[in-house]
């Protein structure tokens, strides 16, 4: 086991150029190796397949070629055009009382040039890749038919797709979807970073254009006019803090609720799991909703609080300077009601994953230890507490990222409700309880910062990438999915 | 139509899947696309064989009453096809939704006066048609909100988007009314609260307006104001010392924006400042003792000054990417003409624009209209502020309702308002 | 001895008893306003002061302009059923590929997916959003689907670790008998796998009822029978609707909590066994 990943570590990057190299050689030889059929496929794809009597795949290469070719030239060639300049055509309308209608330019879109810009550069590339491979391919089968070995028929070829190839009939579609709607987007949007997309320059009415690093720039600056550095340093730290405390407090609120459903002192274990599940089962946003009407300035809580003396001796105490509890308005009190709300939310789920793991703890660990007269508090530190943290390790770490980028929480409490007292805050529209995320949710969602939201974005993937690869090192020992088959 | 073959290459080239979904119909189209539309001269537009389909946005309470004056401009035109919707989209927020994708937001729209600058740049507002009718028929301030740059860009719906004071006379004297202490005084003695919304640029301009500062937008987009520094007789900080001393009174309560209605009801409150979408909560709550009025004086360094106001419009924009933007505009006026704004205000209560409307006797008879007009009078301005204003207003009038908990020089609170205010917008 | 048993099984069942309380307060809070005779929020009584069931005869048989709940029940139903679909056969389709088949770039498209999950999902909505409007699909049912479902391949971690537990030797005495892969994945690993692909339905059924800020955005038209549940009463919450249909949206959200806890309540074994990697049995 430890060989094999000592070998899987060994420099990556080296390994993948020299697998380049080794296909630019192979593409070589094959130019200048292969007979006609093969340099015929240089220019008509399925060229080779065609001599070779595979007369459907030879169709079918030759067509998607055709396509290719049509898409670059007449959608994907004037975008391209545009794509260094994202448009220099400012839309303007003039409105043309005889049709009732307004007349517009040939005005350009800087959105539109950037999301067909990038996609044209990708079918570009995979389109010289496919081509080449195709060439390879071309003259693979050339060497098979010289050599006299069998040369696949269409429905053999089919009938590949359903065994050794199998795999490539399973992902087509789902990598197809990915790409659409995961990494096609993110490449556009990590292409914002570097325009200045924002509310003053919003398509289709105004133009976009690349600005090279000045958001990045902006991000760190901290001056009279511009307090984003400021923002990002405060939001930040109170990011990592919050994906922290949540976390954790989650962690061992849950590992404890569960030793305590399932301690031989308590009676209806399932009953108890039940009502715990039943609890968060409700969708968040409901639950979350209800929750800040619950804390409001105004609300139930409060009163209650206020009915009680509490409200009153927090005020003695100096706690408070209001006539209310301000759960969710002050920016001490907010985070740790919504803490505390995470706890209510989180809780229950690790509950249920640890009970699930201590069920499963080998009774004869803890029954030696027993008679090594360790007392019960011994056992957790020393048994149940490494086991659990064997188990339940990359869940933490996911955890971790996922509290990064909790949005709902932080987002259905404290959304319309919370004012910034900070005015450095509130000039880059940033609140003490943003997380990165909903910063840059209301960045985009309020303000149209598209430019910033993505220059954040950029930093927190870079935060969660740094953190999940230290800790998948630290955390994951060998690796699980052999062990089983 | 270039945007529309690729439209269409797109779908023959997505997968199959994809395809299934590019029948389906969109009510947007490019307004450069779609078929010529015989017309003849603007102001009768004649009719086509072809079905006009708009989408209209208004408020949720209106949404019965815009239908039915839809169907009102239906049967005016009865040569012509219509394919009207209403959908819901609240005058506050008109402009957070639109931003995102212009093109796809509603043909006519109602907005408030205060995101016409937004909205403008952002392309959203097709330039009035018929100028002269709009300016003639409606009053010259709304006309003049209604205004950008010289552009008339809106059709004035309202002219009482604007706040004064509701109060319940049983708790606060007419004369104690007059004054900000006044109430203060009257409601901390009947202990009942005073309320008013701090954390909103919109209201919290209110005792600068009234202290003769002023605000505008520079051509960048900035704001261009003067709070930190001093108007007249009165310095910023003397203004600002005045809302801490409002704030700290245990009479005053701070209401979040867009509460105001929560709290009417809630029973603490003896005096509000708030607008005419209020009165019936308000009329509701103090019974026979509703009183509406004109703000009231504050203290400020040692002598009383009237509080001023951000006046406020309910306007009707059309979109200049409709594809039938000429109907639009007919149909923006229609909801917006002498009859339509007649009938908004006896059925909804809504204060008209229209000049003939807001002098007629049962509009001259509402308390609350009356208040706004009072209000207008003594100090009402139209609000020109840049983009960056709102946020940094908001939390300048957060830290004095929370009663500048951190003790912060009140100089430096304005300086720090303004610097973030000004900067033009990025 | 015995005595002490009893007082520390008084002692955790109190505990248990008061946790409880605590996790249920909200749940009962909503159950209880939801069958509030009025229409705002009650800030000073947590039980209502009349009873009533007509926040449920409202919304369900009196829809109006903000609250139009069967509709959206619909819309969010259809959504959730072709998501459900599509999502299930994507994520098993990956999950088989990456655990039981062995080719080149495995590792390295494991890896991608990771990572791909690392950057903030809605980062990129907006770019979704004109992609959908470029081929004519926001505003519809089948933008939404394919919003929730697109990328659901990269959801396969649970079920890859649910397929490694499947000995490999039952899949080599299909290849010896002569089945193909396809054959292999549908006869062999399909039927042994229902406890994976339950979870992996219900857990894409309950997508659409719980996502509000794609739906928000997909669905700009303004028209609230275009609605999902979770824009619809996320909607009824705002300020100026608030005192008018808090207990409406309470109603609401019990009509949708229920079924999703009866889901939510079954899920939760697969759930465990899910994360823990599947070593965890029963």
């Amino acid at each position: 086991m430890k060989e094999k990943n000592e070998k899987n570590r060994t420099n990556p990057v080296g390994a993948f150029f020299f697998s380049i190299g080794a296909f630019l050689k192979e593409f070589v030889t094959a130019v200048a190796d292969g007979d006609a059929g093969v340099k015929a496929s240089l220019v008509i794809c399925g060229a080779g397949y065609l001599k070779r009597k595979q007369i459907i795949k030879g169709i079918l290469v030759t067509l998607l070629e055709l396509a290719v070719i049509l898409y670059m030239a007449f959608i994907g060639a004037p975008f391209l055009e545009k794509f260094g300049t994202l448009g220099t055509v400012q839309q303007a309308m003039v409105y043309n009382p005889t049709t009732m209608k307004n007349e517009v330019n040939d005005y350009d879109n800087s959105l539109m040039i950037l999301m067909f810009g990038v996609i044209s550069l990708v079918v570009l590339i995979l389109a010289v890749i496919l081509w080449m491979v195709n060439v390879v391919n071309n003259y693979k089968l050339q060497k098979r038919a010289e050599a006299g070995k069998h040369i696949n028929s269409f429905k053999e070829d089919i009938n590949r797709m359903l065994n050794e190839k199998f795999h490539v009939t399973l992902l087509a579609l789902p990598v197809a979807g990915i790409t659409i709607f995961t990494v096609f987007p993110l490449i556009v949007m990590i292409a914002i970073a570097f325009t200045n997309y924002d509310q003053n320059h919003m398509p289709p009415t105004a133009l976009f254009t690349w600005v090279g690093m000045t958001n990045f720039k902006s991000l760190f600056t901290t001056n009279l006019t511009m307090t984003f550095g400021y923002t990002f340093r405060k939001v930040l730290c109170w990011t990592l803090l919050w994906a922290v405390l949540a976390t954790f407090t989650t962690y061992i609120g849950g590992i404890l609720l569960a030793l305590l459903i399932n301690s031989k002192f308590a009676k209806v274990k399932k009953f108890w799991r039940t009502v715990f599940v039943a609890a968060i089962s409700v969708p968040q946003f409901v639950t979350l909703l209800l929750l800040r009407n619950f804390f409001a300035n105004t609300g139930i809580a409060n009163t209650f609080c206020a009915n009680i003396g509490l409200t009153d001796l927090l005020k003695k105490l100096g706690l408070i300077t209001t006539n209310y509890i301000p759960f969710l308005t002050d920016p001490v009190w907010a985070k740790i009601t919504i803490v505390v709300i995470n706890i209510w939310v989180g809780v229950p789920y690790l509950m249920l994953i640890a009970t699930g793991v201590l069920m499963n703890i080998p009774e004869e660990l803890k029954e030696s230890a027993r008679i090594d007269g360790a007392n019960p508090f011994q056992i957790f530190r020393k048994i149940t507490m490494p086991y659990m943290l064997f188990i339940t390790g990359p869940y933490l770490v996911t955890q971790f990222t996922a509290n990064i980028n909790n949005f709902n929480v932080i987002y259905l409490l404290t959304q319309d409700i919370y004012t910034t007292t900070d005015q450095k805050l509130a000039a880059s529209n940033g609140k003490e309880i943003d997380l990165l995320v909903t910063w840059l949710f209301r960045l985009t969602n309020e303000f149209y910062n598209y430019k910033m939201a993505a220059v954040i974005a950029i930093f927190v993937f870079i935060i969660c990438a740094v953190f999940t690869l230290i800790a998948f090192n630290f955390l994951i020992k060998g690796d699980k999915e052999e062990t089983f088959q | 139509m270039k945007r529309k073959m690729l439209v269409t290459v797109l779908c023959a080239a997505m997968t199959a899947s994809m395809l299934a979904g590019c029948g389906s119909t969109s009510s947007n189209n490019d307004a450069a696309s779609g078929s010529s539309a015989t017309g003849t001269e603007a102001g009768a537009p004649a009719s086509s064989d072809e079905t006009i389909t708009l989408t209209v946005w208004a408020a949720e309470e209106d949404q019965d009453f815009t239908k039915g004056l839809i169907q009102k401009f239906e049967d005016a035109h009865p040569d012509q096809k219509f394919d009207i919707s209403v959908g819901v989209e609240s005058e506050s927020k008109a402009k957070d939704d639109i931003l995102v994708d212009v093109e796809a937001a509603a043909d006519v729209y109602s907005f408030a006066s205060d995101q016409i600058e937004a909205l403008v740049d952002a392309g959203a507002l097709q330039a009035v048609n018929d100028v002269d009718t709009v300016t003639n028929e409606n009053i010259a301030t709304s006309v003049e909100a209604a205004t950008v740059d010289g552009t008339l860009y809106a059709y004035p719906e309202s002219a009482d988007n604007g706040y004064f004071l509701f109060y319940d006379k049983s708790v606060v004297s007419e004369e104690a009314a007059q004054t900000v202490d006044g109430i203060l005084e009257a409601c901390g003695t009947a202990g009942k609260k005073f309320g008013m919304v701090y954390a909103s640029g919109w209201y919290n301009a209110s005792f600068f307006y009234g202290a003769g500062f002023t605000t505008s937008k520079a051509d960048d987009g900035s704001t261009v104001m003067d709070w930190n520094k001093s108007a007249g007789n009165y310095a910023g900080t003397d203004v600002a010392q005045a809302m801490l001393d409002i704030a700290t009174n245990p009479a005053f309560v701070a209401v979040t924006d867009g509460d105001t209605s929560n709290q009417i009801n809630s029973g603490e409150i003896a005096a509000i400042v708030s607008g005419t979408w209020d009165a019936v909560s308000a009329k509701e709550a103090f019974g026979d003792n509703y009183v509406a009025t004109k703000l009231p004086t504050y203290t400020c360094k040692g002598e009383q000054v009237q509080m001023g106001s951000a006046a406020g419009f309910k306007m009707i924009g059309v979109n200049p990417h409709s594809e039938y933007v000429g109907w639009a505009m007919e149909l923006a006026l229609f909801l917006t003409n002498e009859e339509s704004q007649a009938a908004r205000f006896t059925e909804r209560e809504v204060g008209p624009s229209n000049s003939v409307v807001a002098k007629s006797d049962e509009v001259l008879a509402n308390e609350a209209i009356a208040a706004v007009t009072a209000q207008n009078e003594v100090g009402g301005v139209i609000q020109e502020v840049g983009d960056n204003y709102w946020e940094s207003a908001k939390s300048f009038g957060e830290i004095l309702a929370q009663g500048n908990p951190d003790g912060t020089d009140l100089q430096t609170l304005l300086d720090n308002l303004v610097e973030a205010a000004v900067q033009p917008a990025q | 001895m015995g005595k002490k048993r009893v007082i520390n099984t008084i002692l955790v069942q109190v505990i248990l008893a008061v946790l409880a309380v605590i996790w249920l307060i909200p749940i009962v809070w909503l159950v209880v306003t939801s069958f509030s005779g009025t229409d705002g929020m009650n800030t000073s009584r947590f039980f209502p002061e009349t009873w009533s069931l007509r926040n449920y005869t409202r919304l369900l048989a009196e829809p109006d302009t903000v609250a139009q709940f069967p509709k959206w029940f619909m819309n969010t139903f259809i959504i959730a059923v072709f998501n459900c679909i599509i999502s299930t056969a994507f994520v098993l389709m990956v999950s088989y590929a990456m655990s039981c088949m062995r080719f080149k770039g495995r590792k390295a498209l494991m890896n991608m997916a990771v990572i791909l999950q690392l950057f903030p999902a809605f980062l990129s909505m907006i770019v979704i959003y004109f992609i959908l409007k470029a081929v004519n699909l926001t505003n519809s049912h089948i933008g939404m689907i394919l919003v929730y479902s697109g990328s659901a391949g990269l959801g396969y971690l649970v079920a890859k670790g649910f397929f490694d537990t499947i000995p490999k030797s039952l899949r080599e005495a299909a290849y010896i008998e002569g089945a193909s892969e396809a054959r292999t994945f549908f006869t062999i690993v399909l039927p042994l796998s229902k406890p994976i692909i339950v979870y992996t339905i219900i857990s894409s059924f309950l997508v659409p009822w719980t996502d509000f800020v794609f739906a928000k955005i997909i669905l700009n038209s303004g028209v609230s029978t275009d609605w999902t549940v979770a824009i619809g009463l996320y909607n009824m919450l705002q300020k100026n609707l608030l005192p008018h249909y808090f207990t409406r949206f309470c109603a609401g959200g019990v009509l949708v909590g229920i079924p999703i806890s009866i889901l939510f309540v079954i899920m939760q074994k697969f759930y465990v066994e899910g994360i823990t990697g599947g070593s965890v049995k029963g």
